[in-house]
């Protein structure tokens, strides 16, 4: 028998659907399990994506991928490379990392079953591909950090983060669950290959990685760029699906889009907001957060709707105004909790509000007085003083994305009271309550770290809550990057330490 | 009875869960408030409290204004 070439087999290989005599396609591939609109076949069968990888050039491609990455760990990922690099920016590492491994592991299980419920075989074959990306991009992280954690304990929330009840632990769940073990894979496919990595990671690794050379940081460049690599390819998945129920229903696409994209950027404006704007040392620093989200972010997302004749988001406006402040009121608002969080946060001082009123001219002045006031409390209580700049009252929490109620501006806060059969719930912002309401059955249930609290499932002081619920302990606890010990706070005193 | 109410100091950063009586007087709440956002705000002497737009009477109690369990009320600090 003839051995076909390369390109002729792999339409072969790959797009391998029969007709089924025994079962019924309803049965092989059930509406609750591989998604809704449930369609026959025929209407799956121009699925298609242009990477069209084999197995054997997927392993290969992989092995590379994989050696490069050990060989870089080699060179510079001992303690002592890290031990170099910029503080600000190794505790934006440990952000990045820890909301990263377990995210990606459990993408890998949304992936699994697309692999076995994708309505296409070659959706299928590319879901198997992506499933296995995403075990890589857990064990990535995994493997770096562990080096460092004899090192800096806080690094072991790389691992740690996911099996706390910790708020922001919380909140990424409900997010994770969610968009991969709670979604059939077709809106798997639109919620995570689509809106957050074709929208929002897969251009950030690049973001990412590039400051990672600035900042000279080798080893989480190299990890970002090799990871971005797979993302690219298995973010393909979502485009074809959007494609197809688009053409059959057009309303429910708009919808996962909408919901995606505003839960996609919730966390995204914690984990880059905070690293790009307050964790990257001031002199390497490209682009404001703001600017990233503008040209990479909102513009590659609007040609992308465009290309499918899909409207913005009903709530764009909204959108476009939080990226002048929203990360920015959730920066200022958990470095007074930092207490509850597993990496310490900077103190911006005069240089970088300078940087920030130049990036942010809009909003940065409802923003100064409270740094100002944050300020002030260090000078009068000098270093090492964390609890003079840490608040000790319980903080609200969205209902629906789990985060503090930090929308709006410091004016007037973007935070709603809805009633649902008979009880009240909070939401952050007007996006946050439309999600709830559209789907109240899968979210009413739901427990915030409030409701916890009220019905005595966890502590109400703050202190126990921390220490035993979030599971932050002391040598983890997160702090001010330097306890208060700015040059330019000092500056700020006389040489009988008094203020002058 | 402990009333817990989500409270938004104007100037602040984020909504903070208030925990007062059903019979504490409405001013309690904006000394509360502002007493646990001191850290990003200074507190000011007087303050409004308003919920549902309507600015509330300070010497109201809790009660008596209508405020039930996870209600929202915004505090105004007044200038001066």
């Amino acid at each position: 028998m003839p051995k076909l070439n390369r390109d002729d087999w792999i339409d072969l290989g790959r797009k391998l659907d029969w007709d089924y005599s025994y079962v019924r396609e309803e049965d092989v591939f059930p509406e609750r399990l591989s998604g809704r609109p449930w369609l026959p076949h025929a209407e799956w069968q121009r699925w298609d994506e242009p990477y069209r990888t084999t197995y054997a050039e997927y392993v290969d491609t992989q092995a590379d991928k994989d050696a490069i990455v050990q060989g870089v760990r080699e060179a510079v990922g001992r303690v002592e490379d890290f031990a170099k690099l910029d503080r600000s920016w190794l505790n934006g590492l440990k952000l990045h990392a820890a909301t990263m491994a377990f995210t990606e592991f459990t993408a890998g299980i949304g992936d699994i079953r697309g692999a076995r419920f994708g309505r296409d075989s070659a959706w299928r074959t590319m879901a198997l591909f992506g499933a296995l990306d995403e075990f890589r991009h857990t064990q990535i992280p995994l493997l770096l950090m562990h080096e460092l954690v004899r090192w800096d304990p806080q690094f072991d929330w790389t691992h740690r983060l996911f099996h706390t009840n910790n708020w922001m632990a919380i909140a990424l769940r409900h997010l994770v669950d969610e968009m991969c073990v709670g979604t059939d894979p077709l809106e798997f496919a639109i919620a995570t290959n689509l809106v957050l990595e074709t929208g929002f990671t897969n251009l950030q690794f690049i973001g990412l990685s590039a400051i990672a050379h600035d900042v000279g940081d080798r080893m989480f460049e190299k990890m970002v760029t090799s990871i971005q690599t797979d993302e690219a390819r298995h973010a393909q998945i979502g485009h074809p699906v959007l494609a197809t129920l688009i053409r059959h229903d057009p309303e429910r696409a708009q919808y996962l889009v909408d919901k995606w994209f505003w839960r996609s950027w919730i966390v995204f404006a914690v984990v880059t907001g905070f690293s790009m704007d307050y964790l990257t040392p001031l002199a390497d620093r490209r682009l404001s957060f703001k600017e990233f989200m503008e040209e990479w972010i909102s513009d590659q997302f609007q040609k992308t709707l465009t290309a499918f004749g899909l409207k913005r988001p009903w709530y764009w406006d909204s959108f476009i105004d939080a990226l002048d402040i929203y990360h920015h009121m959730l920066y200022a608002s958990t470095y007074t909790y930092r207490a509850t969080m597993w990496f310490d946060l900077a103190l911006p001082g005069p240089e970088e509000r300078a940087w920030l009123r130049e990036k942010y001219p809009h909003t940065w002045d409802l923003l100064d007085p409270v740094w100002e006031r944050i300020t002030e409390r260090w000078r009068t209580s000098g270093p090492g003083m964390e609890w003079s700049t840490q608040g000790a009252t319980m903080p609200g929490f969205c209902n629906l994305c789990q985060i503090i109620l930090s929308n709006g501006t410091p004016r007037k806060n973007a935070a709603r009271v809805v009633e649902h059969l008979g009880r009240k719930y909070i939401f952050c912002s007007e996006p946050c309550a439309w999600i709830f309401s559209r789907e109240p059955d899968r979210y009413a249930d739901h427990k915030g770290v409030v409701n916890r609290m009220l019905a005595g499932e966890a502590p109400a002081n703050l202190v126990e809550l921390t220490r035993t619920y979030f599971e932050v302990t002391p040598e983890v606890r997160g702090k001010d990057m330097l306890c208060g010990r700015y040059p330019w706070l000092r500056a700020h005193r006389n040489d009988s330490g008094l203020e002058v | 009875m402990l009333v817990p109410l989500y409270g938004f100091l104007a100037g602040d950063t984020l909504g903070l869960l208030v925990l007062v009586h059903d019979d504490d007087r409405i001013h309690a709440i904006a000394e509360q408030l502002q007493l646990a956002a001191c850290v990003r705000v200074a507190p000011r002497a007087h303050a409004q409290v308003y919920f549902r737009g309507e600015r509330l009477d300070p010497q109201l109690t809790v009660s008596k204004a209508g405020l039930t369990p996870l209600d929202r009320v915004d505090v105004v600090p007044e200038e001066g």
